[in-house]
């Protein structure tokens, strides 16, 4: 890929070529046809001088001609020679000028008849131009008007050595002076172009700058020009996504770490512990038993992370078909119905029987799993479980609802965040770890849904919205 | 000498109260805020292990309302937040000592006997009094150079009297130190323990070290 510097001096250097040739090749046309115009001019009219001056005698059938060589030097010979031949109309020489000596000059005939121009090289070997011109020369005795005049052909050359000397000249001084022309510009485009990209090298040098140790740099604004400004500024954007997610990433890691240091010391704790003393068997089973306990929660906390790791990487293979919603909502509450009736809570599964949806049966399923089981916990003793459907412009709403909220409207911004819970206490069993309802929303999106969570008094409610295909 | 444990982690919880009841602590445990700042408000504890992320009301509210209110029992933070910021935060609040999870439970141990040897003013992990010689770290007891075999309660008792040597110390101030809240008050168990220990440390025809003062406790060393 050629650099950008390399692209506009190619097209600067190759237009400016392009426009000196035109340019040269129009101001040589234009000299070129103006002296050819001038010669021609002139050779016209030493052709209408050396016919004026040719008479024809009636009597004797003869030609006078009354040129005086002096006059015109040139057709006596020498260095700028010109030359001309007189022929009847039968080509039978008539008259030529004594530069031509035996030689003789091409006869050709006028194109229309009267005139007519001719380039063409000596036998000499000199280059000349030549005019032919038809005419019928005066009757020297006009008493017997009755006889008709001779056509005759005049062929007038003059040498064009000197003139095509010129034209090359010109040639030359163009040549010369298009490519000095070209070399300045050379020159002058590769210092617009540098000082025109300086910017973006400037720009170049500012990201290069920046490193995931300081991605709160941004790209500074001034003295760019309006055409980079745009890009300095998606720059800009990109560094603050960038940033917001490195931060979310640093947030999230730094939660994972909180919330393994604690059963990790719980574990080292009960080791250490047991350790301290030599104990009997009983009580050596009892630390093991408890350790056991701790691992398995933070397996559990693992195997969510993992979760919600393969559903952002997009692993989750989704499968959906047509699902009736109420006796799903049952069946997921199976598992929680012996927790809630100790606490006598009373669920109700008010979804009509008969309502379908068509999604993923495991991703909607461990779903309910967990809002249930968030229910099921935090609804307070006696207090009731609400799960509600109905079908909406798009698709579907299912609501659950529970009483015994303790969140307030502005806690349920968070309640999806990963490793948010809204009672520290909630981490005390080792079973929560505020991921549950991260995966939730995870999971309602993959699904092409929306989730969100809602307190009014006593009542907190979940609404999520699937469409229905 | 007596702890207020007040952690939430559950197989945490009960760990550390094990192990430092088999250290000779007498340990009051709580794994919710409220009740642990009541429980640091009510009794005169030797040192407060205090998690900071808690249920109702989180540790430093528990240290910023004990020290508004003059309370300065030795609190020791036992949290997983690591950064500086949270180990400045949490000192900057009132707190005598920073630990964080995980830890090792000997180490836990070392800080709470430097806390103890702070608050009673003990340079050295050793006490004298006399020919009577207490390693407090390996929770031992010579007199003459002989090892003199203690119960955990025994010690626990000699400890605390050792601690504050020279002082007239309350029945009450034992109570208070050597037992644990939810323990069964008993109008002369702590004699019964006096006479028990003084059993064992005093020594024929050496003068006494361990005496009652009529009306008022006991004291030991002169």
């Amino acid at each position: 890929m050629w650099s950008l510097k390399s692209r506009l001096m190619y097209g600067m250097i190759s237009g400016m070529t392009a426009l000196l040739i035109g340019f040269n090749l129009i101001v040589y046309h234009i000299i070129s046809h103006e002296l050819f115009s001038q010669f021609d001019a002139s050779l016209k009219s030493a052709a209408n001088l050396i016919s004026a001056s040719v008479e024809q005698d009636d009597k004797e059938n003869k030609f006078d001609f009354e040129f005086n060589i002096e006059r015109m030097p040139e057709f006596a010979g020498g260095k700028k020679s010109a030359y001309y031949e007189l022929w009847s109309s039968d080509g039978v020489p008539i008259r030529k000028s004594p530069s031509l000596g035996n030689d003789d000059i091409v006869r050709f005939a006028s194109a229309d008849k009267t005139r007519s121009f001719k380039s063409f090289v000596m036998k000499n070997g000199r280059p000349v131009r030549a005019i032919a011109i038809s005419f019928q020369p005066h009757i020297e005795n006009d008493s017997n008007a009755a006889d008709m005049p001779h056509s005759l052909v005049l062929v007038v050359a003059r040498d064009t050595g000197e003139l095509l000397e010129q034209l090359r000249f010109l040639k030359y001084l163009l040549s010369i002076a298009s490519a000095g022309i070209l070399g300045l510009a050379y020159a002058v485009a590769g210092i617009v172009v540098r000082r025109g990209l300086a910017p973006l090298g400037t720009v170049a040098e500012q990201i290069d700058s920046i490193s995931e140790d300081n991605l709160k740099s941004r790209i500074a604004g001034e003295d760019l020009p309006d055409e980079i400004v745009p890009i300095q500024r998606k720059l800009n954007n990109l560094l603050e996504r960038l940033q917001a997610s490195f931060e979310r990433e640093r947030i999230f890691n730094a939660n994972v770490a909180h919330e393994l240091r604690t059963p990790l010391a719980g574990m080292r704790s009960i080791i250490d512990v047991a350790l301290t003393r030599y104990r009997d068997s009983e009580e050596y089973r009892c630390a093991l038993s408890e350790s056991l306990s701790v691992v398995n929660n933070m397996e559990e906390m693992v195997s969510r992370l993992l979760m919600l790791a393969r559903n952002e990487s997009g692993q989750t293979a989704l499968t959906k078909e047509q699902i009736k919603l109420a006796p799903m909502v049952d069946k997921c509450w199976e598992a929680f119905a012996g927790k809630a009736a100790e606490a006598e809570i009373v669920f109700a599964n008010r979804i009509d029987a008969n309502l379908v949806c068509k999604s993923d049966a495991a991703g909607l399923s461990m779903i309910f799993s967990n809002l249930l089981n968030n229910a099921a916990e935090y609804t307070n003793r006696g207090g009731r479980i609400e799960a509600a459907a109905q079908k909406t412009e798009h698709g579907i709403e299912i609501i659950f609802e529970n009483t015994g909220n303790q969140l307030t409207q502005q806690q349920t911004q968070m309640v999806f965040d990963c490793f948010w819970q809204g009672d520290a206490s909630r981490s005390s069993t080792g079973v929560h770890f505020g991921l549950g309802l991260s995966l939730v929303r995870q999971m309602v999106e993959l699904l092409g849904g929306k989730i969100r969570a809602e307190v009014s008094n006593d009542l907190f409610s979940i609404h999520i919205y699937l469409p229905l295909i | 000498m007596r702890i207020l444990l007040v952690e939430d982690y559950l197989p945490l919880q009960k760990s550390l109260a094990k192990g430092l009841r088999e250290a000779d602590f007498a340990v009051d445990v709580t794994g919710d805020g409220q009740e642990g700042l009541w429980y640091a408000m009510s009794n005169d504890y030797d040192v407060i292990i205090l998690d900071i992320m808690l249920p109702k009301l989180d540790g430093l509210g528990i240290l910023k309302q004990l020290r508004a209110k003059n309370k300065n029992t030795h609190v020791l933070i036992l949290t997983a937040k690591d950064t500086v910021e949270d180990r400045i935060k949490g000192l900057d609040t009132g707190a005598d000592d920073y630990l964080v999870k995980p830890f090792a439970f000997a180490e836990l141990l070392a800080r709470i006997q430097a806390l103890m040897r702070r608050k009673y003013e003990h340079k050295s992990p050793e006490i004298k009094i006399g020919d009577l010689r207490i390693d407090t770290v390996a929770k031992r007891v010579w007199r003459d150079s002989e090892e003199i075999i203690l119960t955990s309660r025994e010690y626990m008792l000699l400890e605390y009297l050792a601690r504050r040597e020279g002082e007239v110390v309350s029945r009450m101030d034992i109570w208070d130190h050597i037992y644990e809240f939810k323990s069964e008050a008993s109008s002369n168990v702590v004699d019964v323990y006096v006479g028990y220990l003084r059993k064992k440390i005093e020594k024929k025809g050496k003068p006494a070290i361990l005496q009652t003062v009529r009306g008022q406790g006991y004291i030991l060393g002169t």
